[in-house]
């Protein structure tokens, strides 16, 4: 076996119960090489590098790791071999400070007397960040109410504090905005100059080609292609992933902003003190208003503070059509607004509850008879047309949310506010964590709201999104809306990431 | 005509039950049948009925996910209250003033709760001890603990059980039938969920403590006619008993959907049989009474977590990784 070969996988297998989850896996993962790990949702990413990382034991087939027998009993055990894990959900406590988060598990090196020494751990933790660059976090600050965003890197932290000769990153990428998606690449690329290996999860396809050296592509729990980056094309990934061909467009093909004349919602001098200052817009009928901008640039505020659920310091959001202010999500959601937040699992779902109600909750109102009374033979009709309309995969509406994949958790966030007559549509990274087939379907969706006269405003972190679906485009910077561009002028990557900078 | 019908029973659902059935059973055989007498039976439903109404009440405060522990002391209250303002300005004043100073109470606590974001256990523990005082300051200067003659009408079977029928009916309805339930509801599953779809979440924590309130008020009210009138001893760990039948039929102490009313009123029976059936086997020390119903709930609890953990596993599907990404998490978390 030659020496640079870190990690060799060979005919790994996972069962569930009677789900073949990974099926004869082999691959190898060179030392400095940076690995990609494709496939659609439910395809086994996770599952095979959860076997990796310790978190399940495999139930047939080696790993070599460094030419010796490797079969991790936990995480921690993998940690101790230099392999450590960022993982797709969220994996910090909440209760706890960030700097307790970076060494969680391990703050044994700084307990004396059984007391931790909150001051050494959080030097040492500061001392990580600074020795891998990454972005400013409060370290003393609790991680609850911290942005998904500022939780991964806390995870990103937690996971190279270990020294990791094998790094393993499962759909981190979705979670950060531009600044630090590029210094996430850099963190990447310095790790394989020092010779050591990351295996990436992303969803994205051009990402993953423009920085890793090789993907492995899995179907249905089995490989289907081992392929060098340089040398493919995003078209060729996707056919391996799906098995057929798919169609390239699933923006919007027009290069015109097209909407109505009508001003659904004014916004007006909105400020957020800390968050936003000054932000004035109109969306109008039909129209998509796209908001992109770098981390701070408050651009999920927007989202959350025309919904009401922030308290302004100053302006206001005025809904044309009924001439009123709107101030608390109450009256949002009255008044045929909705909101999409980027949070799935946290803040827009009731994830142990059932499809059925997480359908209903936004249509309670409506489906009202006289006296209030909600018929139960109603909302199961709603639950089950919207579950049939959106192809939500679960054996019956009475499922819980939690036991759903991503994809179809977002089908339900998404499709519970399609089955109302909605005016204005919230959306924040309405695509984070879903996989390409699931991606298209919300595509057609928001396209399919723009024909029916939906206002849209759609924040995203994903550049292409934005510019690919938006009739304008505000582009944000520090809290403030920088600038203003129309789908028919310079509408390029270049020219945004210009004025986001 | 029958047509097959899939039948969504969950472990969950099927404790409270198991556990009534058990419990009737065991005190039926062990009390050689006198648990079983018409009239037996009867009292076991009067000694119910206290416990059912202001446990649908509080059911809920409780699907939110918090809990009501002034429920005994506001009872006390609302009946010394009632009591003085008929004795002293007419008989016919002991109905509204019950019902509204009860509201009232429960609007207050809910307002503290939600306002000034305080978690419920702490306030209703504030009040239980608070407003324990003033009761007895009341009770001090009244003339007279008894309640206008004209008023015992209350308590007349023709009155009492048709106004208890209709009592659970609404309640029912509107826990279960309206948004003001789901909402509740909601909140209990997730309340930034509830919050971010535009539930107003803290006006429903307010109702719902007021509901409370307001069942409380009824209570106050077949209390005293059953009664004659008020007492030292007046609601003094009714808040106990209340949570306990909640909690004994299964609902879970997050709230949330596991929150049922048919629940309450299993739990009340499952309770009053109890007491009722130690006093028939001849155990009626409470010594032996308490410490027998601590053990039954601890057991009753046991057996809902356990079983409401086994539903959620079996509802998830293996075949999706985000689902197996989940129990990763929580093998992470464990280790952690």
């Amino acid at each position: 076996m030659s020496a640079d070969i870190m990690l060799e996988i060979k005919e790994l297998n996972k069962y569930f119960g009677p789900t073949h989850a990974n099926k004869d896996i082999s691959f190898t993962i060179k030392k400095g090489e940076i690995k990609g790990l494709i496939g659609e949702n439910g395809s086994g990413k996770s599952t095979l590098i959860s076997q990796i990382a310790g978190l399940y034991a495999s139930d047939s087939g080696t790993m070599l790791l460094n030419g010796e027998p490797y079969s991790p009993s936990s995480p921690v055990d993998a940690n101790n071999h230099a392999i450590s894990i960022v993982m797709q959900e969220l994996g910090v406590i909440g209760s706890l400070p960030a700097g307790v988060n970076v060494f969680l598990g391990r703050t044994k090196q700084f307990t004396k007397n059984g007391i931790v020494n909150l001051k050494s751990l959080n030097k040492a933790a500061a001392e990580q960040f600074k020795k891998w660059d990454l972005p400013y976090v409060p370290l003393n600050k609790l991680t609850d109410g911290m942005m998904i965003e500022t939780r991964k890197i806390i995870e990103l932290a937690r996971a190279l504090s270990v020294e990791p000769q094998l790094l393993l990153l499962d759909e981190i990428t979705q979670s950060l905005s531009m600044n630090n998606r590029n210094k996430l690449y850099e963190l990447i690329n310095k790790l394989k100059s020092m010779g050591r290996s990351v295996i990436v999860i992303s969803h994205d396809v051009e990402e993953l080609i423009h920085i890793t050296d090789s993907i492995t592509v899995l179907r249905d729990g089995e490989v289907v292609g081992d392929v060098i980056s340089n040398d493919t094309s995003a078209d060729d990934i996707k056919r391996m992933m799906v098995g057929r061909e798919i169609s390239g467009d699933y923006y919007r093909d027009d290069m015109k902003p097209e909407y109505g004349d009508d001003v659904v919602v004014s916004v007006r001098n909105l400020t957020v003190p800390g968050e936003i200052e000054d932000v004035s817009f109109d969306v109008h009928e039909s129209e998509i208003l796209g908001f992109c901008g770098l981390s701070d640039s408050g651009i999920h505020t927007v989202g959350k503070a025309v919904y009401g659920l922030l308290k302004p310091s100053g302006g206001q959001v005025y809904l044309n059509s009924k001439e009123l202010v709107i101030k608390k999500a109450s009256k949002a959601l009255r008044n045929n607004m909705a909101y999409v937040p980027k949070d799935r699992d946290n803040e827009a779902l009731m994830i142990h509850a059932s499809i059925h109600d997480n359908f209903n909750l936004p249509s309670l109102t409506e489906l009202q008879g006289s006296i209030g009374y909600l018929s139960p033979g109603k909302l199961k009709k709603l639950a089950l047309e919207m579950t049939n309309k959106l192809s939500v995969k679960c054996t019956d509406i009475y499922q819980t949310m939690d036991a759903l994949s991503g994809g179809n958790k977002q089908k339900v966030n998404l499709g519970r506010w399609l089955a109302k007559d909605i005016k204005l549509l919230i959306l924040d990274c309405p695509t984070r964590g879903v996989d390409v087939g699931v991606k298209a379907y919300i595509y057609s969706l928001i396209k399919e709201a723009k024909k029916n006269g939906t206002a849209t405003i759609l924040i995203s972190d994903e550049l292409t999104e934005v510019l690919g679906m938006s009739d304008r485009l505000i582009v944000m910077k520090d809290g403030r809306v920088n600038d203003v561009i129309h789908r028919d002028e310079d509408f390029t990557e270049q020219s945004v990431i210009k004025v986001m900078i | 005509m029958m047509k097959m019908k899939k039948i969504r029973i969950s472990l969950q659902d099927v404790v409270p039950f198991a556990a009534f059935i058990i419990i009737f059973s065991f005190f039926a055989i062990t009390s050689k049948g006198s648990v079983l007498s018409a009239f037996n039976l009867s009292i076991l439903l009067d000694q119910s009925v206290m416990t059912i109404i202001v446990g649908c009440g509080a059911l809920f405060v409780v699907a939110q996910g918090s809990i009501d522990l002034s429920v005994g002391v506001n009872l006390a209250f609302t009946s010394v209250v009632a009591t003085w303002a008929a004795n002293a300005a007419g008989d016919w004043l002991l109905i509204p003033v019950a019902l509204i100073v009860g509201t009232l109470v429960g609007a207050f606590t809910g307002t503290v709760v939600s306002r000034f974001k305080v978690p419920s256990f702490m306030v209703t523990i504030a009040m239980l001890i608070g407003m324990r005082g003033i009761v007895n300051y009341i009770q001090s200067f009244i003339s007279t603990q008894a309640i206008p003659e004209s008023m015992m009408i209350l308590s007349e079977p023709y009155v009492k059980y048709p106004a208890f029928l209709l009592i659970i009916i609404v309640l029912a309805y509107v826990f279960e039938f309206t948004k003001v339930g789901k909402y509740c509801k909601a909140i209990g599953e997730n309340e930034t969920t509830a919050r971010f779809v535009g539930v107003p979440v803290t006006f429903m924590k307010i109702v719902a403590f007021a509901i409370c309130g307001l069942t409380v008020g009824l209570g106050s009210l077949f209390s005293l006619s059953s009664n004659g009138g008020t007492s030292q001893q007046i609601g003094l760990f009714f808040e106990m008993k209340v949570a306990m039948a909640i909690f004994f039929g299964g609902v879970l102490v997050t709230g949330g959907t596991s929150a049922k009313l048919y629940k309450v009123l299993l739990g009340s029976f499952s309770i009053t049989i109890i007491v009722n059936g130690l006093n028939h086997i001849g155990l009626s020390q409470t010594q032996y009474s308490q410490s027998i119903q601590g053990i039954l709930l601890l057991l009753i609890l046991g057996v809902t977590i356990l079983a409401s953990k086994k539903s959620r596993k079996s509802a998830q599907l293996p075949d999706e990784a985000e689902a197996i990404d989940e129990q990763a998490e929580e093998k992470t978390a464990h280790l952690k």
